[in-house]
C-alpha cells in the first residue's frame, strides 16, 4: 500500500496535510477527480459535497494542485449514501518548458489517468474548464454517468454562444463526426469523465511508445474502440480571450494532434459512414441573448493578404481547383465574401492530408492554413449577423453536413494522393 | 662532317621515338579511361535516373521546397540534372586516372592537387546545400509568421532572410574554396551589410504610415470605450 502511494508524487513529495488523510491513508479510491483549473476553497468544499452525494459506498481522491486550498474532509467513513472525499496534494506532472498549450494540458492529463489506476479507481474526472454558472455540481454530473450509466467516456455539451469556441466548432467537432460517425459537440473536452477501461487503454497505447495527446485522442480511442460515450449538458464554459498575435500557434497546437490521431485510426474512420448521436445527459441550460458584433474586415483582409503571398505553399497542398476558388474569394468586395462550407471542408481535408504526407514541415503547413480558418470565421460571421439568419445551432449543422458529404473526397485522396486530384 | 649529322639525326630520331614510345601507352590509357569511364558513368547516370524517376524525385523536391532547382535542370527535370551530374563525375574521374597514368612529373602533381581539393569542394557543396535548405525554410516560416501577424511587407521580409542567408551560405562556401578570399571577405562584408541596411531603411519608411497609423488607432482607443473582441477559438 506505502509502495503504491509512494509511487502517485509524479513531480514532487508531498507536503504533510494535517487537515486531509494523507496519501500514506489513501490506498486506493473508487473516483479520481482532477481539478486542473482555478476553484476556491468555498466552491471546492461545495463541489466535495456534491461529490459525497454520488451514491455509495465510494472512496473519491480528489486531486490538486496547491493542497493548501484544500477543505478539511467533512465525514472520515464512507457509506451507503455518503461517498469518502479526501484530497491527494501535488501529482499532476508540470507541463516541460517545450510542450505548450495542448501539448503541455496532455502531460497533466496523463498524470491524472496514471494517478487513478494507481489508485485502483473505476474512474476518473477532469475539470479543466472554468464555468460561467459556477456550480458545484460540475463534478458530480460528469461522474454519476461513470458509475450509474456505466459510460466509458462523459464529454461535455457546453451551452453554445454563436461566437465561442470556434476552432472545435468549425473543424474539430465537425470532422470527427465526420470521421467516426458519432456527433459529439465537444470531442476535446477539456473536461472529461474516463473509466477504468478507457483511462486503461489510453495509458497503455502512451506506454508502447505511441505519442497520444489525451485531450485530442481519447474520444477518437474511444469511438474506436466502440466504448460507451455520454455527454452531459454542462452549462456555459468561459473561454479564453483570443491571443490575435499567437493565433497561428493555437492552430498549430491544436490541430497536429488531431490530424496525427486521423492518421493513426485511419482504417477505422475509412470504413464509418453515416453519423448517428450520442445519448445526452440532462437539460439544455437556457441561452443567453448575444448580441456580440464581429470586425469582419480584419479577417477578411488578413485572408487577402495571405491569398497573396501564400499561393506557393497553398499551393503544395491543395489542388488546383480550390487554389481557384479561393483566388475568386479574394477578389469578391468585402459585403460579398462567404467561404463556402464545401470549399472549407475540402480545405480542412486537404490539409490533413498534407500532414500525413508531410508535403512540407508540419509546423509551417498549420499555421499556413491560419488565414483560411479565418476566412471561414469571416464568412460564418457574415452569415450570423444577416438579417434574418439562422441559428448558430443550424449554421453549424449545416457545416458538420457538408463534412460529411466531403468525406468521400477526403478517403479518395487519402488513397490515392497522387491520383486523385481534382 | 656528314657522318657527325647523320648520327646526330639518329640520335634525335631515337629520343624521339623512344618518348613517343613512352608517351602512346598513356594516351592509350588516357582514351581506354576515358572511354570506360563514359560507359560508367551512361549506365550508371541510367540507374539513378530511372531510381529517382520511380521515387517521383521532382515532384519532391518541389515539396521540399527546391522547386526553382528545376529552372536551372535540363528539360526542366532536376532528376536529368542530378544523373548528368554523376555521370560527368564519373568522366572526370576517369579522366584523372587516364592523366595519372602519364609517367610525368605534371601530371602526378596535378592529380595530386586534384584530389587534394576534392575535400573543400565536398565541403563547399555541403555548405550550399545546407544553406539553401536553411535560408528556404527560414525564409519560409519569416513569410508565414509575417501574414499571420498581418503585414503588408510580408514578401520583401521573407526575401530578404533567405538573400541574407544565401548570401552568407556562398561567402562560406568560397571560404572554403580558396577563391580569393580577400575578396570574398570584403564583398561579403560590403554586401551583407548592404541587404541589412536596405531592409532597414526599405522596412522603416514603409512602416513610417503604418506606425503613425496605429499609434493615431491608439490614442483613439484610448479615449473611447474599449471593444471587447467576441470571437473565442479555443
Amino acid at each position: 500500500m506505502e509502495e503504491t502511494t509512494k509511487g502517485l508524487n509524479v513531480e514532487a513529495e508531498p507536503t504533510p496535510q494535517p487537515v486531509n488523510p494523507t496519501a500514506d491513508q489513501i490506498g486506493s479510491a473508487d473516483l479520481v477527480v482532477g481539478v486542473l483549473t482555478e476553484l476556491d476553497s468555498n466552491a471546492m468544499a461545495k463541489m466535495c459535497e456534491a461529490l459525497r452525494t454520488l451514491p455509495g459506498p465510494l472512496r473519491i481522491a480528489v486531486l490538486r494542485d496547491d493542497p493548501q486550498k484544500a477543505p478539511a474532509p467533512v465525514n472520515s467513513e464512507t457509506t451507503q449514501e455518503r461517498a469518502l472525499v479526501f484530497h491527494v496534494p501535488s501529482l499532476f506532472a508540470k507541463p516541460s518548458a517545450a510542450a505548450t498549450g495542448v501539448l503541455g494540458m496532455s502531460e497533466t492529463y496523463q498524470s491524472v489517468f496514471a494517478a487513478a489506476e494507481k489508485l485502483l479507481a473505476r474512474g476518473c474526472c477532469i475539470l479543466a474548464s472554468k464555468l460561467e454558472a459556477a456550480t458545484p455540481l460540475w463534478a458530480w454530473r460528469i461522474a454519476q454517468p461513470l458509475f450509474e450509466g456505466q459510460a466509458d467516456l462523459v464529454l461535455p455539451h457546453y451551452t453554445p454562444h454563436k461566437f465561442e469556441g470556434l476552432l472545435n466548432a468549425s473543424i474539430i467537432a465537425p470532422m470527427l463526426r465526420a470521421l467516426y460517425g458519432k456527433r459529439v459537440n465537444n470531442p476535446m473536452g477539456p473536461d472529461f469523465g474516463v473509466s477504468r477501461r478507457l483511462f486503461q487503454r489510453m495509458l497503455a497505447t502512451g506506454a508502447g511508445g505511441n505519442h497520444l495527446h489525451p485531450l485530442a485522442s481519447l474520444t477518437p480511442m474511444a469511438l474506436c474502440q466502440n466504448l460507451q460515450i455520454v455527454e452531459v449538458h454542462f452549462g456555459t464554459r468561459i473561454y479564453p480571450a483570443a491571443d490575435w498575435t499567437n493565433m497561428s500557434s493555437v492552430l498549430a497546437n491544436v490541430l497536429a494532434p488531431v490530424f496525427v490521431d486521423m492518421e493513426r485510426n485511419a482504417a477505422f474512420w475509412q470504413r464509418a459512414r453515416v453519423s448517428v448521436p450520442v445519448p445526452v445527459i440532462g437539460e439544455p441550460f437556457p441561452l443567453s441573448p448575444d448580441s456580440s458584433v464581429v470586425d469582419e474586415r480584419a479577417l477578411v483582409e488578413s485572408f487577402q493578404l495571405a491569398n497573396r503571398e501564400l499561393q506557393e505553399i497553398w499551393g503544395l497542398v491543395l489542388p488546383p481547383s480550390s487554389l481557384f476558388e479561393l483566388r475568386k474569394l479574394a477578389r469578391l468586395p468585402m459585403e460579398q465574401f462567404r467561404m463556402p462550407d464545401e470549399l472549407w471542408v475540402r480545405i480542412v481535408y486537404d490539409f490533413a492530408l498534407a500532414h500525413r504526407l508531410r508535403t512540407i514541415s508540419r509546423d509551417h503547413l498549420l499555421r499556413s492554413m491560419t488565414p483560411l480558418y479565418l476566412g471561414w470565421v469571416a464568412s460564418y460571421a457574415h452569415d450570423l449577423t444577416l438579417a434574418g439568419a439562422t441559428s448558430p445551432e443550424r449554421r453549424l449543422e449545416r457545416l458538420s453536413l457538408a463534412f460529411e458529404a466531403g468525406k468521400s473526397y477526403l478517403v479518395s485522396r487519402w488513397r490515392w494522393p497522387d491520383r486523385f486530384n481534382p | 662532317m656528314w657522318d657527325h649529322v647523320k648520327q646526330a639525326l639518329a640520335e634525335s630520331m631515337t629520343r624521339f621515338l623512344t618518348r613517343l614510345a613512352n608517351f602512346l601507352p598513356g594516351l592509350a590509357a588516357l582514351i581506354v579511361a576515358l572511354l570506360l569511364s563514359a560507359i560508367l558513368a551512361w549506365i550508371l547516370a541510367a540507374i539513378v535516373r530511372r531510381v529517382l524517376a520511380g521515387l517521383h524525385f521532382d515532384e519532391r523536391l518541389g515539396g521540399w521546397g527546391f522547386s526553382s532547382l528545376a529552372e536551372w535542370s535540363p528539360m526542366n527535370s532536376p532528376t536529368r540534372l542530378v544523373s548528368r551530374s554523376i555521370g560527368v563525375l564519373v568522366i572526370i574521374s576517369g579522366f584523372l586516372i587516364g592523366i595519372a597514368a602519364f609517367d610525368f612529373d605534371w601530371t602526378y602533381l596535378f592529380v595530386q592537387k586534384v584530389f587534394a581539393y576534392i575535400p573543400d569542394v565536398l565541403a563547399a557543396l555541403l555548405v550550399l546545400l545546407v544553406g539553401n535548405v536553411a535560408a528556404r525554410f527560414l525564409a519560409r516560416s519569416v513569410l508565414i509568421g509575417a501574414v499571420n501577424l498581418n503585414l503588408q511587407y510580408a514578401r520583401f521580409l521573407s526575401i530578404g532572410v533567405k538573400w541574407i542567408v544565401i548570401v552568407l551560405t556562398v561567402a562560406m562556401a568560397l571560404e572554403h574554396l580558396r577563391i580569393a578570399p580577400s575578396i570574398v571577405e570584403l564583398a561579403f562584408g560590403i554586401l551583407f551589410g548592404g541587404i541589412v541596411l536596405t531592409l532597414a531603411l526599405a522596412v522603416g519608411l514603409s512602416s513610417k504610415d503604418l506606425i503613425s497609423k496605429s499609434l493615431e488607432r491608439d490614442a483613439k482607443k484610448a479615449s473611447t470605450e474599449p471593444v471587447e473582441d467576441p470571437l473565442r477559438h479555443l
